[in-house]
């Protein structure tokens, strides 16, 4: 009568994950083919794929075919589009202030909003002005920034800005709901910097949805003119609350850029504003195909400080990214940490003649 | 003081409504009830907020099907409402799929996700389903084998199995009849009362087993009662059934002719073993199922070895009486057949709803042929009961199962 045991542990054994290394696929552009046929159903209303599985791509990708989500995110009911976060910068209304500085004044209000941050799967984000990540807010070094917090949550929150500011300005201090908080401070160092919600629990608030990049531009400008700049916030989300990340991502939407990819134009130079806010894992990585980037480490220093294909973000670091396609065709990016890319971080570039 | 009945209004027809009104009052309560649900739902459940903060739901994996290329995972909902799959991570890595007949399961229905993956065998695989409100199940394949097809070949192995573990054996062990025949009367009590213990221990493994299973399934499944009313309503039906057979109807004065209730008993005890070997049955054919390399030749032995002595339990009440060759080629076909069948089934759609019912219907076969065993011993041995003879031959009954059992696990 073991063997009803026996049966019943290989049959029914729940949980007796064996850990294994994962084998990479390699993420190949016909590997995607099949993705897309089945992500590209016209009605992309975050309903779950009735349809059968796409049609296996065969030839040479055959293996790698069924790698990815199924279904699209409704992005309209969401409220962003990840494709458009990457050029929404924030500029503010600017204006002059009597000693000839410019003010640029922000309203970013804290809300709570269901988000579906994978296709059919709805979570209940916190939210800076109701996207995830929060609007990227652009000034230049010494510009006059007026941040007016509302908190219109249920749950007291603040903004913690990365820069120099005094202690009454850095956010530590929890704005209750209904409460209104005005962040006011000069805009230094130049750099890439980003801000988050900074009430305890830390972890949860962060990863709940509540921060976003904050560009300030060296007054002298960068180096280079960039033909494209793009924001790029890696994170994740711990959709069931059990401490670990089911969904790795950059702009929220895991895969959005593989099945969509980013078009940029061969020869010119593209700009990267990258920064890492994953919560419950250590490292994020960033890796381009094909190509080389100089890297600007926190984006303070006018000089890069390495040509690489691959950088390491550790939480809350970030970097400016530059470089250029020499040949047209589609290339990905995505975590060299390939169990991210795997659940979800990963993209394209289709370089454009 | 004594009371006087008004003339004209005697107790009898006072209590004797006229149908209308019986059915007027037996559904008042009825009615009533439903005001009360009603009224319950309308104010919220009593001022309580039924509505739970998260979504409950409960997903039951019953098996795995794997094939070149692709892993079909067999679910039931087991949770209060419909569950929805959003997405399917395996090993780490998002991955597209299937659903049949869709991704939203409605509660205690079923569905079949089948991922179009490049499997390796021998490896293993741990899957989680996500479902639409972000609540992961998870799954694993410990190793990675492919799944039989319902292929003829297939069919015929597991024939074969079960004729090993469940015709052969009993026919063999129904060969010590012309042994049991030279046996004194202290000699058959022993054989009766090992019979006994057989059976006993038989179905307590059975119920053990039952339960257990019974433990995995789902909360809606309630696999408990499903136990209780297996085990209850096949001892209550086949104990009925031999009633009748006992007494004929008419209500015949002469007595039931002993010989044909025995004939009857070596019957009932046919299909309790062969009710419980389906259940063995099951289990074979879903080990083999899911790869065989757990199951190995070793065990089938072990099972014949076992077996063999069903094949003693069923003869032993007939062991006095003329033979009929017939008879005793359908007992062994009744106790071992199911095994056939069991293991088909376990081999080809494993449920395990289904397996908890029959292993309790098993069980309940096998008590009822205990009682009905014990009263025959009692009846037939009422001058001389020779309690300690009927104790060593149930212990031993019970022992040879342990000791046989010691091969298996």
């Amino acid at each position: 009568m073991t063997k009803r045991t026996i049966s019943r542990r290989l049959l029914l054994g729940a949980l007796g994950t064996g850990a294994l290394a994962t084998g990479f696929a390699a993420f190949g552009e016909g590997a995607r083919g099949g993705l897309a046929a089945s992500g590209s159903s016209p009605h992309g209303t975050g309903q779950p794929h009735q349809q059968p599985l796409p049609p296996p791509s065969g030839g040479a990708h055959g293996g790698h075919s069924g790698a990815g989500m199924v279904g699209e995110v409704d992005h309209d009911a969401n409220g962003f589009n990840p494709t458009d976060l990457l050029g929404d910068f924030d500029f503010g209304k600017v204006s002059q202030l009597a000693n000839g500085q410019t003010l640029r004044e922000y309203t970013i209000v804290a809300q709570n909003k269901m988000i579906e941050v994978a296709p059919g799967i709805q979570y209940p984000a916190w939210t800076y002005n109701g996207r995830v990540p929060g609007p990227t807010i652009r000034c230049t070094e010494g510009d006059r920034v007026k941040v007016t917090f509302i908190n219109g949550s249920d749950h007291a929150h603040s903004i913690h800005f990365h820069g120099f500011h005094t202690a009454e300005m850095d956010g530590a201090t929890p704005v209750n709901p209904g409460g209104t908080f005005i962040y006011e401070f000069d805009a230094e160092p130049f750099g890439l910097h980003l801000y988050h919600c900074h009430v305890l629990p830390l972890a949860s608030h962060i990863a709940k949805g509540l921060y976003g990049a904050f560009i300030i531009d060296p007054k002298a400008g960068y180096v280079n003119k960039a033909d494209r700049e793009m924001v790029m916030v890696m994170a994740g989300f711990d959709i069931d609350f059990d401490g670990k990340n089911e969904i790795y991502c950059v702009n929220t939407i895991p895969f959005h850029y593989d099945r969509n990819p980013i078009k940029i134009k061969a020869g010119a130079l593209n700009r990267i504003f990258l920064v890492n806010i994953l919560e419950y894992d250590m490292l994020n990585s960033f890796h381009v195909h094909a190509n080389f980037f100089h890297y600007f480490p926190t984006g303070t220093s006018l000089t890069p400080s390495e040509l690489t294909d691959t950088i390491i973000q550790g939480q809350g670091q970030r970097g400016i990214l530059e470089f250029r396609y020499k040949h047209p065709g589609r290339y990905l990016f995505h975590a060299h940490k390939t169990e991210f890319a795997e659940l979800g971080w990963v993209g394209q570039f289709e370089v454009e003649a | 003081m004594t009371q006087t009945t008004p003339v004209g209004s005697s107790p009898v027809t006072a209590s004797r409504p006229g149908p209308g009104r019986t059915i007027l009052l037996f559904a008042l309560p009825i009615l009533l009830l439903a005001v009360v649900i009603a009224v319950f739902v309308r104010t919220d459940g009593a001022g309580l907020s039924a509505k739970p903060a998260a979504p409950i739901e409960a997903l039951q994996f019953e098996r795995a099907t794997l094939k070149p290329g692709t892993i079909e995972l067999h679910l039931r909902n087991v949770s209060p409402q419909t569950v929805a799959i959003a997405q399917v991570i395996i090993n780490d890595s998002y991955w597209a799929f299937a659903a049949t007949p869709g991704p939203s399961i409605p509660r205690l229905g079923s569905a079949t996700i089948r991922l179009d993956y490049p499997w390796v065998e021998g490896e293993a695989y741990a899957i989680r389903l996500i479902s639409s409100s972000a609540i992961a199940f998870d799954a694993s394949i410990a190793v990675a084998a492919e799944t039989r097809a319902a292929d003829v070949r297939t069919l015929l192995s597991f024939t074969l199995i079960g004729l090993y573990v469940g015709v052969i054996p009993i026919v063999l062990g129904m060969l010590w009849l012309p042994v049991l025949r030279r046996m004194s009367r202290r000699w058959m009590v022993f054989f009766t009362a090992v019979t006994i213990g057989l059976l006993i221990f038989l179905g307590i493994d059975a119920a053990s087993e039952a339960l257990e299973l019974a433990n995995g399934l789902g909360g809606a499944f309630q696999g408990i009662g499903i136990v209780g009313i297996g085990i209850v309503a096949t001892f209550m039906l086949l104990q009925a059934i031999s009633q009748r057979q006992a007494s004929p109807r008419g209500g015949s004065a002469t007595a039931p002719d002993p010989a044909r209730t025995r004939v009857s008993l070596a019957f009932m005890i046919a299909i309790g073993i062969g009710l419980h070997n389906f259940g063995e049955g099951l289990a074979i054919g879903a080990s083999f199922a899911v790869g065989a390399a757990s199951l190995g030749t070793f065990l089938v032995v072990g099972f014949i070895i076992q077996n063999i002595t069903e094949g003693l339990a069923i003869v032993t009440p007939i062991a006095g009486d003329p033979l009929r060759l017939s008879d005793l080629g359908l007992m062994g076909l009744i106790g071992g057949g199911p095994a056939i069948a069991g293991a088909w089934i376990g081999g080809l759609s494993y449920s395990q709803p289904l397996a908890v019912l029959f292993l309790s219907v098993g069980a309940g076969a096998v008590f009822v042929v205990v009682f009905q065993l014990f009263r025959m011993l009692q009846k037939n041995n009422a001058n001389a009961p020779s309690p300690l003879t009927q104790f060593a031959g149930v212990t031993a009954g019970m022992l040879i199962l342990w000791l046989t059992g010691l091969l298996i696990k």
